[in-house]
């Protein structure tokens, strides 16, 4: 027998609260009797015991029975009829390497899984599923209960957040398609509600957590060659907390530091002044509940000079950005853009002109032509004024748009989603998005040439652009489970995760998506590396105080005549209304007597 | 105004009455009791020699024929009859309630005053309580002193603690003449306090009755099952008290014993005893159960 609602069972605990009425009524009326003359021995010894006899009248167990039966039938009691096919969901999202007591909450699920397994029999037929990247059946064969516990151990949790499934529709969908009798969901989020086919068996307590929310190395400036490191900590606790930060590169501590973080808090630490190393590591020494997150990764921007591809059938206006230091710029011609090797550069601006494919790289176009994927373009409008820009944000910072006067635009009509950075009466004039974790800015109006101090406000913005995108290179990690894009692959290219494994790149791909774990993934290409640093997103994991319920409702709509559970409150229920009915009857009545209480 | 028993009928029915003593007392004036000494009543009690002067009347003409010899006949004086009734007036006797104990106490002291009364008796009633003034009335006389009787016992609530031989000892040390002595009392007290009090009276030579009042609410107390916290009516003492089936058995064989007690020492001493339950019909009690003891002739 279980119960769907065993929260309610917390009630028999308060069943000797009874005992109260009972132990109130021990303060006996007082009566005036003519003489205590006949009155017993016995009865004076009894008196003068502390509390007396207690002496529980049948009615008490009568009522002690009625209030157990309630509670056991708010308990929702349910005996289960063996499953033959059951399917079972194993939560292996990041926040299950939490630690409970030396063992991670995946350890406990699988011993949870085990368990069910071992009731299940074994002709009992198994499902079991993973619920990130994507809720999916592991090797997509059905097990026996004994193969499926061989399995089961071999299961390990990954390092990224929690997929975005309704549990609800989804588990519900999936045992009415795939005829479960039972969906067992283990997992270390609370469930809300319990259904009769759907069971969530959570593992794990909230805990308090120290976490690395952001890691990010940058050059000090544009032009500059120096690094720095920005580094925040989180604190998901309810007491302040002095955490040590250490920063390590090539093999050894360079630089640490301590903060002071607040319960609930986040803390920066800045690292200047760092050597250029092929990636670093931070790390807050910390024993906390989840050690996943006390470590996180960053590369330094791809290169210490700004390589810009430049693809326009007017190179003489591009040429014009060779004079901004720490910039350098190649030239082709758009019909020569296929052949050319775009890998290492950080920018490609398309100047009246568009690529067939979407590159791999941050892209700026300019003016593109109508047939680009990102905005169609309206008709010109010379000498345009910009009405409103988005502000705050790195584009638009330090100019006086009064004075913003391009020669002419095109407003753009967007057609993907997207943040609108400036915008004319006529309509958009910068449009911003990200494509696969590649940013892509549609300039409505030409920037170039590049003028420097001849048209300032202009110049500023250019300025803002090709930091926005250093910034948005490299030196930004990826999550987990994004896919990591990197210029083509070429022959005898591999990719190397941060377990070891060696994957081989397929000739001519430019995508990875396997990014299941954090730590540093290298392409190897031969005479050189790319490496790319990949972290949680750890937004939702790291945070263990409260996790997100899962709202479940009843799923035995099945409209079958099988039910997995047999319920049985509604008779507990019946049980208790006749124990009501007789214990109104039993009940003694208060005898009317001269000898009333004074 | 008298009280809802002592309707004409009742009253009519008490004054066929005469109280019943087994003794000779000395009384005041002519009435209807033997009296030790020698009267006119025409109940022979002795001869003795003639003496001169004697009443010629009385001479014994038969043994004067057959001896030759003189002897006047003596006859037994009858007198009249001095009545005390002791009603317990203590806090015991209000309990649970004054009308359902003590009022019918009262009504069984007036019924018997009215029998004394109506055979132009003398009664005085007594109250035995916590105060000793005002607690005896005086002699009354004719059945028109019933009003004064029942005045007289309504005049005072029955309250305090009653210690039977001491209270008792105050009242006699007034009393000069021996007559008849009805105490009417709930008998809730250790024996030997009883005891004392009846032998005071005793002392004093009188012709003792004794009448138990007890309602049905002592005999069988309606409790609830459980504790409960009894109060002593006259010493306010308190006991815990834990109140079911088997401690009602227990107080009931308590009582049984108590009263057979009583009885047995009353039988032994030589005193009317006669127990009223309050839930009885009092004229059933006067006239039917009092003439069984051999209270009235």
């Amino acid at each position: 027998m279980e119960f769907l609602n065993p929260a309610a069972l917390y009630g028999l605990l308060a069943l000797p609260l009874l005992l109260i009425p009972y132990l109130i009524r021990r303060k006996p009326p007082r009566i005036i009797f003519s003489s205590l003359l006949l009155f017993t021995e016995p009865a004076r010894r009894a008196a003068r015991r502390p509390f007396g006899r207690l002496r529980l009248p049948p009615i008490f167990f009568l009522q002690l029975l009625l209030l157990t039966l309630l509670v056991l039938a708010l308990g929702e009691p349910v005996f289960s009829v063996r499953a033959a096919k059951v399917a079972i969901v194993l939560d292996n999202s990041a926040s299950m390497q939490t630690l409970e007591d030396q063992q991670t909450r995946f350890a406990l699920a699988q011993e949870r899984a085990r368990g069910v397994l071992a009731d299940l029999g074994a002709t009992g037929q198994v499902d079991l599923y993973l619920t990130v990247p994507r809720l999916e059946k592991v090797r997509g064969v059905t097990f026996g209960t004994a193969e499926a516990a061989g399995i089961v151990g071999g299961l390990e949790p990954s390092d990224l957040a929690d997929a975005p499934i309704d549990y609800q529709k989804t588990l519900s969908g999936l045992a009415k398609d795939q005829e479960y009798d039972r969906v067992y969901l283990i997992t270390d989020h609370p469930a809300l509600g319990q259904a009769d086919i759907l069971k969530v068996i959570t593992v794990g307590q909230p805990r308090d957590n120290y976490a690395i929310t952001s890691f990010n190395i940058s050059h000090s400036s544009l032009v500059g060659s120096r690094l720095e490191g920005t580094a925040e900590v989180a604190n998901y606790s309810t007491k302040d907390g002095r955490i040590r930060i250490v920063l390590r590169a090539g093999g050894g501590v360079i630089s640490s530091r301590e903060l002071v973080v607040g319960a609930g808090k986040t803390a920066s630490a800045n690292f200047a002044g760092l050597p250029t190393h092929p990636y670093y590591e931070v790390e807050i020494e910390a024993h906390d509940a989840l050690p996943l997150d006390n470590r996180r990764f960053a590369v330094p921007p791809a290169s210490q000079n700004f390589r810009i591809l430049g693809i326009s059938p007017r190179p003489q206006a591009l040429s014009s950005l060779r004079s901004i230091p720490g910039v350098s710029l190649d030239l082709v011609a758009p019909q020569d853009y296929e052949k050319t090797d775009r890998t290492g550069y950080g920018l490609e601006i398309f100047h009246y002109s568009t690529p067939t494919a979407l590159p791999g790289n941050p892209a700026l176009y300019v003016l593109p032509p109508d047939n680009n994927p990102f905005a169609g373009l309206d008709s010109p409008v010379s000498q345009p004024v910009v009405s409103s820009w988005r502000d705050p944000h790195p584009l638009t910072r330090y100019i006086n748009f009064a004075l913003f006067r391009p020669t002419f635009s095109r407003p753009l009509r967007p057609r993907v989603s997207g943040e609108i950075i400036l915008e004319s009466p006529a309509g958009p004039l910068a449009f911003a998005t990200e494509r696969q974790g590649v940013r892509q800015l549609v300039l409505g109006f030409d920037l170039f040439p590049y003028l420097g101090r001849e048209n300032l406000p202009v110049s500023v913005f250019t300025l803002n652009l090709l930091d926005w995108f250093v910034q948005g290179s490299g030196a930004t990690g990826r999550v987990t489970g994004q896919p990591l894009t990197f210029g083509t692959a070429q022959p005898g290219n591999f990719l190397l995760t941060p377990r070891g494994d060696k994957v081989s790149l397929e000739p001519g791909s430019n995508r990875f998506p396997a990014t299941f774990f954090q730590g540093i993934y290298q392409i190897d290409r031969g005479t050189y590396r790319e490496l790319f640093a990949v972290n949680i997103d750890n937004r939702n994991e790291s945070d263990l105080r409260a996790p997100t319920p899962i709202e479940i409702r009843d799923l035995s709509s099945r409209g079958d005549k099988f039910a997995a559970l047999f319920s049985i409150w509604p008779y507990l229920l019946l049980l208790s209304l006749l124990l009501l009915f007789i214990e109104w009857f039993a009940r003694p009545r208060p005898v009317r007597t001269a000898f009333g209480p004074r | 105004m008298l009280p809802e028993p002592f309707t004409p009928q009742f009253l009519s029915q008490l004054e066929t009455l005469r109280l019943r003593t087994r003794k000779e007392f000395l009384g005041s004036q002519t009435g209807s009791y033997s009296s030790p000494r020698r009267g006119t009543s025409l109940e022979f009690a002795d001869y003795r020699r003639y003496s001169p002067g004697d009443d010629l009347r009385y001479l014994d003409w038969g043994i004067y024929a057959r001896s030759d010899r003189l002897y006047i006949k003596l006859f037994r004086e009858e007198v009249d009859l001095f009545a005390y009734i002791f009603v317990d007036a203590s806090a015991s006797m209000a309990c649970p309630s004054p009308q359902e104990k003590f009022l019918p106490a009262t009504h069984i002291a007036a019924a018997l005053s009215y029998v004394v009364l109506a055979n132009q008796d003398h009664v005085k009633l007594h109250l035995l309580g916590n105060s000793i003034t005002h607690a005896a009335s005086p002699f009354y006389r004719g059945r028109r002193r019933i009003t004064d009787c029942i005045r007289f016992m309504t005049s005072m609530s029955p309250e305090g603690p009653l210690e039977l031989a001491t209270t008792m000892a105050e009242h006699l040390r007034r009393m000069r003449r021996p007559g008849k002595a009805i105490l009417i009392s709930d008998f809730l007290m250790p024996a030997a306090s009883y005891q004392q009090g009846l032998n005071l009276l005793r002392a004093f030579n009188l012709d003792i009755a004794v009448i138990q009042v007890l309602t049905r609410l002592e005999v069988d107390p309606p409790f609830a099952n459980g504790s409960l916290r009894l109060v002593d009516s006259e010493t306010n003492a308190e006991i815990g008290f834990q109140w079911d089936a088997v401690a009602r058995q227990e107080y009931q064989t308590k009582l049984r014993h108590h009263n057979s007690e009583i009885r047995s020492f009353c039988h032994q001493s030589g005193i009317h005893y006669s127990l009223y339950v309050t839930d009885l019909e009092l004229d059933d009690f006067v006239f039917a159960t009092l003439p069984a003891i051999g209270l009235f002739k």
